[in-house]
């Protein structure tokens, strides 16, 4: 996942690099040898090819240690439109681009910087600071979170359809079963064939309780009725799944806005998939309405090298991206980790 | 609906060009950027975007709009063609004897397509069977059994096998009888290699008419390489686009087409087996450009009339295709309209409704406007046969006298006017955009079939 945007990204730097470059260059230019400046601009830009891009830099900057560099938006405008269609090519939602691209043109302009070395430095911490800053939003400790809640603790899965909420439960329990905490299943998703076989065989399989009722029922009590189960039992984590819906769906919203109040869960994750376009970013917003939302799990991460979709949810709903599905496997899920996210964002790991 | 939203923000810089003759670049460079953002948040792949809208630019300033031409339809022209070359047709699926193949990722709802799609052909006459050969997703086989059932066709499959290729070749054979038999797979992507080659098996087993690729409307830039990378494996034929009821546009299913060199089949609108749609490019695309769907909408009223057996009436629309659209047809779309479903969808086809009118419905404006259908019912059936003939006879005293007459106002009664003229006009229009061809076809197969029916 985000091998593409990677690219973009180093590629934004040298942009950015290469327009300070061309800011110094004049200053260079016009200082030493006036008359000759037209015949020797094709002839840069011939060695500059030629030249492997680094090296060249690496030259250039000590050349031109004497030039001062201001940015300013017409040098950005370029490289941050060419930023936001690579961060669009992601799946980074538009609204969410913007965002970003608006906050780097506040960080640079007017940036000066003598050495011209330190240019693409600036761009990269501005471009660090910001993605770090989507990425980073309300993390918290996952396990000692739940060391401390009252139990049982009743996390409630909520999502559209197909993006993977059964199999992240499965997930889940598997890596709570890691790290010594016991849990039940509670099957809310008491509308789409298949659900309860489904949700029964992952539960045989991890030798997890299940809880649920008839197909048709009504979830909220079945959830209720995990919740009771595990403070009967002395279970530490009830994870009750709930029906795909779509969140044009106002019916169904209405219903998990019901779960919301009568099972007054402790966390509530919402689960989408890393494949998602633009609209992870809508549904992300509603679903959040209807059930606040703790975090997110990202489903399918390894079906997708963009994963713009991370950075689209965790902006818009303001809450951390808890872990990946990466796999088929019950130990196919990775806690989500921003620094080392956004070190691979740009290419450093 | 498929691209939503490029309708709306199309037609809004469509209309900024209302009254002007010439374009400048200027006009145009505005146009492509609403064009570009609006393809690009509806998840079409950027260097798609990017053709589509230079093609769209260097068209609208290069080429000479024909006399008498707006500037507006010459750009409105040249969005149109270059939207049908880019969606082409719809995947050819003759309605005889076949096999179909559904692949696609996980959770992009192959099970549900596989028994909407059997729905759709026993609706066509044919006797239709799934065989569901995931053998890896707990609950599949359940799941497909009980969609079948809902879909009322037969099905095939075996609850603990794990040879996906053994129950297909057993499943085929078992269905042996079956018209149309549509063969479900487990979910998978692109990047597992083990899985492709699983499915490459199937298909070389099942040996298919047609492989059709289910994509999640929601899918976003990832739908280029998934698409290209089945259709390395198993060849693809044709799409079906899912969860369009959502909020998502459905641009990855563009994106898809143009990758695989196929095209749109179905469109998924629901959770139920009946909410299928056989995709339809023209009346899509007029949609899109806010000229309703006439084709969508008259195969809805057919629909409509055969289940609840209208009384007979001599409504020929025939007439609609010459220009002369009354205020019969328009009584006679609105009558039909109660029995098609809901209202959003329906009202999204009707020229002149749908589109630009449409968008600046507030979302709750539904409930409302199905009041405003029914006043305007009261309104017609105060009106004689000659007003609903003929409705510019209708002056002001007319107007008095009908509203009285049906217990509402003249507001009423010109609103409906309005909404008159304003469907006649797009009708016009409509034919004018070379549709005519195809809609004479489709009123003659109406007649044909169901023309007893009005």
């Amino acid at each position: 996942m985000f091998d593409r945007l990677s690219e973009k990204l180093s590629s934004f730097r040298s942009d950015v690099e290469e327009t300070a470059e061309e800011q110094a260059e004049p200053v260079e230019d016009s200082a030493e040898e006036e008359t000759e400046e037209t015949e020797d601009a094709p002839a840069d830009e011939a060695a500059d090819a030629a030249e492997d891009a680094d090296l060249s830099l690496g030259r250039r900057a000590k050349s031109f240690v004497t030039g001062r560099v201001v940015l300013d938006e017409n040098d950005l405008e370029g490289p941050l439109w060419d930023l936001e269609m690579a961060m669009l090519e992601s799946d980074v939602e538009m609204s969410v681009a913007e965002a970003i691209t608006d906050r780097l043109e506040q960080e640079l302009v007017g940036e000066t910087r003598t050495m011209l070395e330190r240019t693409g430095g600036v761009a990269d911490e501005a471009l660090r600071e910001a993605l770090l800053e989507v990425l980073q939003v309300g993390q918290f400790d996952f396990e000692e979170r739940l060391r401390t809640a009252d139990k049982p603790v009743v996390i409630v899965f909520t999502g559209v359809n197909g993006v993977g909420k059964t199999t992240s439960i499965a997930k889940v329990a598997r890596y709570l079963d890691h790290h010594g905490f016991d849990a039940v299943m509670a099957n809310g998703d008491t509308y789409r064939a298949g659900a309860t076989e489904q949700i029964r065989e992952h539960a045989d399989n991890l030798e997890v309780e299940l809880i649920s009722h008839d197909q048709g029922g009504d979830p909220a009590a079945v959830l209720y009725d995990g919740k009771e189960y595990a403070s009967a039992h002395d279970i530490d984590v009830v994870l009750a799944d709930t029906a795909g819906r779509l969140h044009t769906s106002q019916g169904l919203m209405d219903q998990l806005e019901k779960i919301g109040r009568v099972v007054d869960p402790d966390l509530t994750i919402f689960v989408d998939e890393a494949v998602a376009g633009q609209d992870a970013v809508r549904r992300a917003r509603e679903f959040h309405e209807a059930i606040p939302i703790d975090g997110s799990i990202l489903t399918k991460a390894d079906a997708d090298t963009k994963g713009g979709a991370a950075i689209s949810i965790a902006h818009v709903t303001g809450k951390p991206i808890l872990f990946l599905g990466t796999g088929q496997g019950y130990d196919d899920l990775e806690r989500f980790d921003p620094e080392d996210m956004v070190d691979r964002l740009l290419g450093e790991s | 609906m498929v691209l939503d939203d490029l309708g709306s923000s199309l037609r809004g810089a469509l209309d900024r060009l209302h009254g002007t003759s010439r374009l400048s670049e200027e006009d145009v460079d505005e146009i492509v950027k609403e064009i570009q953002r609006s393809l690009l948040q509806a998840d079409v792949d950027v260097s798609l975007v990017m053709e589509l809208s230079d093609s769209i630019r260097e068209r609208s300033l290069d080429e000479e709009p024909p006399a008498g031409t707006s500037a507006r339809d010459h750009v409105l022209r040249i969005v149109y063609e270059e939207l049908v070359a880019l969606v082409g047709d719809s995947t050819d699926l003759p309605l005889e004897r076949q096999t179909i193949l559904l692949a696609g990722l996980q959770g992009s709802g192959k099970t549900t397509s596989a028994a909407k799609l059997a729905w759709w052909f026993t609706g066509k006459g044919l006797s239709t069977a799934v065989i569901q050969t995931d053998t890896f997703r707990p609950g599949a086989y359940e799941q497909a059994e009980e969609m079948a059932g809902r879909a009322e066709v037969d099905f095939y499959g075996e609850a603990d096998a794990d040879d996906p290729v053994g129950i297909a070749k057993r499943g085929l054979e078992e269905a042996e009888h079956a018209d149309v038999r549509i063969v479900d797979t487990a979910g998978r992507h692109a990047l597992e290699d083990d899985l492709i080659q699983e499915i490459e098996a199937i298909e070389s087993v099942v040996d298919p008419d047609h492989n059709l690729l289910v994509l999640d409307a929601a899918i976003g830039q990832g739908a280029k390489e998934q698409a290209a990378q089945f259709d390395e494996a198993i060849g693809i034929d044709g799409v079906v686009i899912t969860k369009l009821d959502g909020t998502a546009k459905g641009g990855g299913a563009l994106t898809a087409v143009n990758e695989t060199g196929s095209s749109i089949a179905f469109l998924g609108t629901g959770e139920t087996v009946q909410d299928v749609e056989r995709f339809e490019p023209s009346g899509f695309i007029s949609r899109l450009l806010g000229m309703g769907d006439l084709q969508q909408l008259a195969e809805r009223v057919e629909r409509a009339m055969t289940e609840t057996d209208d009384d007979a009436e001599d409504w020929d629309p025939e007439d609609m295709l010459e220009g002369e659209f009354t205020l019969h047809d328009l009584r006679h779309q609105m009558n039909a309209m109660g029995r098609m479903g809901p209202l959003d969808q329906v009202m999204d086809m009707i020229p002149g409704i749908g589109g630009g009118l449409m968008d600046q419905l507030p979302d709750d404006a539904i409930d409302v406007t199905q009041d405003r259908l029914r006043r305007f019912e009261y309104v017609m059936d105060s009106m004689t046969e000659a007003e609903l003939d003929d409705p510019s006879v209708i002056g002001q005293s007319r107007i008095q006298r009908i509203a009285r007459g049906s217990g509402t106002s003249e507001e009423t009664v010109r609103e409906l006017l309005q909404q008159y003229r304003m469907m006649d006009r797009a009708i016009q229009q409509f034919q004018s955009m070379g549709q005519g061809g195809d809609m004479q076809r489709m009123m003659k197969q109406l007649e044909g079939q169901g023309g007893d029916l009005f």
